[in-house]
């Protein structure tokens, strides 16, 4: 029941991440809705497969592996789309 | 318990489509968010794949995705700021 729950939290929070980024209106504000993807999504099903197999298991390992690569770059992808749009809007990024 | 993880992987799935269509008709900055969305799905999907058929090798290609989803999305972040 618990794996279950994690489930659809991941699968609810992705679907938000969609949403906004269909219909957010600049592409700033479309950055901001890939927080949750690429946070509690990832944290949730890790979690959820942790519980599952067992978190020392090798889905639990692996599981958690791609959950903190995920998290992990995620910010760092951001930034870089950030200032291509910035230098693409404005000539240069200052 | 299982099929949980395949409903999951395909209501995930479900979502890649409005982001391919988002992405093709988007201006270029806004279709790179969209696949940065898109290139978490694929590996999330991969994962609940893995768990959901209960084949655990099958999650190294989570992993590889995970690090080359980056880098792809990356490369064309510093292609779009410079060239495109």
């Amino acid at each position: 029941m618990v794996v279950a729950a994690l489930l659809a939290f991941g699968v609810g929070m992705e679907l938000t991440s969609v949403v906004g980024t269909l219909v957010g209106s600049t592409v700033y504000a479309r950055l901001h809705f890939t927080g949750p993807a690429s946070t509690f999504t990832p944290m949730a099903l890790a979690v959820a497969v942790a519980i599952h197999y067992g978190p020392f298991s090798q889905a639990g390992i692996k599981s958690v592996i791609v959950a903190v690569l995920i998290i992990t770059l995620g910010p760092a992808l951001v930034h870089a789309t950030a200032r291509a749009a910035r230098v693409r809007e404005r000539g240069q990024l200052e | 318990m299982t099929s949980y993880y395949l409903i999951a992987a395909a209501v995930l799935l479900a979502q890649i489509g409005p982001l391919i269509v988002f992405s093709v008709r988007a201006s270029p900055q806004d279709g790179l968010v969209a696949l940065n969305v898109g290139g978490d799905i694929t590996t999330l999907v991969l994962v609940l794949l893995a768990a959901g058929t209960g084949r655990e090798p099958f999650f190294d290609l989570a992993i590889v995705s995970a690090v080359l989803s980056f880098a792809g999305s990356l490369a064309y972040a510093r292609f779009l700021e410079r060239w495109l």
